[in-house]
C-alpha cells in the first residue's frame, strides 16, 4: 500500500492543501441560514466544495503524468487498477475525514438547525466518491494539470448553479430545469432539500442510488485510459 | 547465460511500424550500449522490454520467463532509469526511494538499509533530507538512477541517465555504471554520447528504423565496417623520394601531404605503421606520430548514414 500511504504524505505536505481543508470547509461551518435554503448555506454550498477537492486530490495522479513518475510506476510490480485503487481509497478517506470533521463543526456551531448530520454525512460521502470519480474521468483527458484545473473549476460552478446548489432550481427555465437532472450536483442538492423537508433515509435512495451511478460510470470513463 | 530474450519483435503505432521484427539478447552480467538515431525505436523496444507497451507480434523471454502472463513477477527484477527526470519534487532523496522501494515490495528495516545504501552508493547521502528542488542537474540524475536501484534489479535499463549534465557528473554516473556491472547487475544503456557507450558497454547494438542493423564488441564491429586506417606524420623534411618510397609499401591507399605533415590511408590490418616509421627515420626524422583507428561514430555513420547526436534523444 505505497502509493496508498505516499497520498497523504503528499497532499498533507501541499501547504495549499493544508490552507484549503482548514479555511474553506472551516468559514462554511460559520455561513448563516440563507433565504430559500432550509440548512445554513455552508451545508448548501459544501457540494462545491467537494468539487474542488475532489480536484485537488485527484491532481495528485495528474502531477505523476506530467512528472514522468508513472513510466517508473508503470515499470514497476503495481498493476493498473492497484495503483488506481490505492489513489481512489486515499482520496475517499481523506474525503471521508473532511466531511465528518465539518458535518461535527455544524453540529457544534448549528446544533439542531442542521437537520438529521448523520444522513447528511451519508449524503455528502456519496457526493465525495462522485466528485472524486468526476475529477478522474475528468483529468483523464488533460496531460497538462494547468489546463485541467482552469477548465473544471468553470465547469464546477456551472455543474452547481445548474444544478441547483445556488438557486432553486424552479427558478430556471423548464428546460434547464430537465438538463438538471442529468447533473451529479443536482442529485445532492435534491437529496438536501428532502432530507431537510423530513425525509428518511429510504426516501433518499433515488438521490444516493442516481449518485451511485454517476460515480460507477465516472470511474468506468476514468480508469478507461491506460495510465501505464 | 541468456537472460534476456526478444524474438520477431513486432510494433505497430497506426500505420507507423516502429519495431520491424526485432531480434535482441542479453547475457547476464554484461553492460549493452542501445545506439541508435531519433526515430530507430530504442524507446519502444526497452517499453516492451519493461512490458510498458503490448507488442503486436514476438516473444519477448526475460530470465527464463515469458512476458505473457508474467509482467509483475518480471518487473521485480528490473529496474528502469528513465530519459527525464522522473522523481517527486514535493519529496525529500530519502522519500523518493522510500516510495519507489515500496512500490516494489521494500519495507519495514529492510527498506530503510536499502534506502541507505542507495543513497550512500551515488553519493547524495548528505542530501537524504533535502527537497530535489536544491539539487544541481548531476544530483537529479543520480537520485533518477538511485530510484531505479533501490529495490536491487538483477536488469537496469538506462535510457539516456546523462542527458544534460556536466563532464564531472557524468564520470560519476558512469563510475557507478561500472560498479554496478562489477557487483553483477546487468545493464541495457541506451546514450546519444558515442564515447560512453565506448567507454562502458562490453557488447553494443545498433538500431535503425526499427531494425538491428549491427551487433556484436566494439572491437568486431569496427572491425567490420572499416578497412582503412589513417596514419598522420610530421617530419623535418618531406621529399618526392619519401612519398614515392611510402606509397610502395604494400596496403597504402594514399599518402596526402600538407607541409611537413603527410596524411597516409593503409588498409587495417597491413602493418604498415613500423615501416613508414622506419622510413620517415631514414628520410630525415619523424616529429610525431599518429595512427587513428576507427571509431564507433565512424561505424555508426557508415551504417545509418546518420551521426548519433543528429538530434535530441529519441
Amino acid at each position: 500500500m505505497t502509493v496508498f500511504s505516499f497520498v497523504f504524505k503528499r497532499f498533507f505536505k501541499g501547504v495549499a492543501n493544508i490552507a484549503f481543508i482548514s479555511i474553506i470547509p472551516l468559514a462554511a461551518i460559520f455561513l448563516p441560514l440563507g433565504e430559500w435554503h432550509p440548512l445554513p448555506g455552508g451545508f448548501q454550498y459544501y457540494g462545491i466544495i467537494q468539487l474542488f477537492l475532489a480536484a485537488r486530490l485527484s491532481g495528485i495522479i495528474l502531477e505523476d503524468r506530467s512528472n514522468k513518475t508513472l513510466l517508473r510506476i508503470g515499470a514497476a510490480p503495481i498493476s493498473h487498477f492497484q495503483y488506481l485503487f490505492q489513489n481512489t481509497l486515499a482520496y475517499s478517506l481523506i474525503m471521508l475525514m473532511i466531511n465528518l470533521l465539518f458535518v461535527l463543526g455544524g453540529v457544534l456551531v448549528h446544533g439542531e438547525v442542521l437537520i438529521n448530520p448523520g444522513i447528511l454525512l451519508v449524503l455528502y460521502t456519496f457526493f465525495g466518491m462522485l466528485a472524486i470519480s468526476f475529477s478522474l474521468a475528468w483529468f483523464s483527458l488533460f496531460d497538462n494539470k494547468e489546463a485541467a484545473f482552469s477548465v473544471l473549476t468553470g465547469l464546477a460552478m456551472l455543474m452547481a448553479m445548474l444544478g441547483g446548489m445556488m438557486w432553486p432550481i424552479q427558478a430556471m427555465p423548464l428546460l434547464l430545469q430537465r438538463t438538471a437532472l442529468l447533473l451529479p450536483t443536482y442529485w445532492l442538492a435534491e437529496a438536501i432539500l428532502r432530507l431537510a423537508g423530513g425525509a428518511t433515509i429510504s426516501q433518499l435512495i433515488m438521490p444516493i442510488a442516481m449518485m451511485l451511478l454517476f460515480s460507477i460510470g465516472f470511474i468506468f470513463l476514468g480508469s478507461r485510459k491506460r495510465l501505464f | 547465460m541468456t537472460i534476456v530474450h526478444m524474438k520477431d519483435i513486432v510494433k505497430r503505432y497506426g500505420n507507423q511500424l516502429v519495431l520491424d521484427y526485432v531480434d535482441l539478447d542479453m547475457v547476464e552480467g554484461e553492460i549493452l550500449g542501445l545506439l541508435g538515431p531519433n526515430g530507430a525505436g530504442k524507446t519502444t523496444l526497452i517499453h516492451a522490454l519493461i512490458g510498458l507497451i503490448k507488442i503486436d507480434a514476438g516473444d519477448i523471454q526475460v530470465f527464463g520467463t515469458s512476458h505473457k502472463g508474467n509482467s509483475l513477477d518480471i518487473k521485480r527484477q528490473l529496474g528502469l532509469v528513465t530519459q527525464d527526470i522522473s522523481i517527486y519534487e514535493d519529496l525529500t532523496a530519502r522519500e523518493n526511494l522510500e516510495f519507489f522501494g515500496g512500490i516494489y515490495g521494500l519495507k519495514g528495516q529492510v527498506l530503510k538499509e536499502r534506502v541507505a545504501e542507495t543513497l550512500s552508493f551515488v553519493g547524495l547521502s548528505e542530501y537524504a533530507n533535502k527537497l530535489p528542488a536544491k539539487f544541481s542537474g548531476g544530483m537529479l540524475r543520480r537520485l533518477n538512477i538511485a530510484c531505479a536501484l533501490v529495490h536491487r534489479p538483477k536488469l537496469l535499463i538506462m535510457d539516456e541517465p546523462t542527458v544534460g549534465i556536466d563532464p564531472q557528473s557524468r564520470n560519476h554516473i558512469l563510475e557507478t555504471v561500472r560498479e554496478l556491472n562489477r557487483q553483477g547487475t546487468t545493464i541495457l544503456y541506451t546514450t546519444h554520447y558515442m564515447e560512453e557507450v565506448q567507454s562502458i558497454a562490453s557488447r553494443v547494438v545498433i538500431m535503425d528504423q526499427g531494425h538491428v542493423i549491427a551487433e556484436g564488441t566494439i572491437r568486431e564491429l569496427v572491425e567490420r565496417i572499416q578497412h582503412e586506417e589513417k596514419i598522420s606524420l610530421e617530419v623535418a623534411e618531406v621529399s618526392g623520394e619519401l612519398i614515392s618510397r611510402l606509397k610502395k609499401l604494400n596496403g597504402i591507399k594514399q599518402v596526402i601531404q600538407k607541409g611537413n605533415e603527410l596524411q597516409i590511408i593503409s588498409q587495417v590490418g597491413a602493418g604498415n605503421l613500423d615501416r613508414v616509421l622506419a622510413i620517415a627515420r631514414e628520410a630525415g626524422g619523424v616529429r610525431s606520430i599518429n595512427a587513428e583507428k576507427p571509431t564507433l561514430e565512424d561505424v555508426f555513420l557508415t551504417l545509418t548514414g546518420k551521426r548519433l547526436r543528429d538530434g535530441e534523444a529519441e
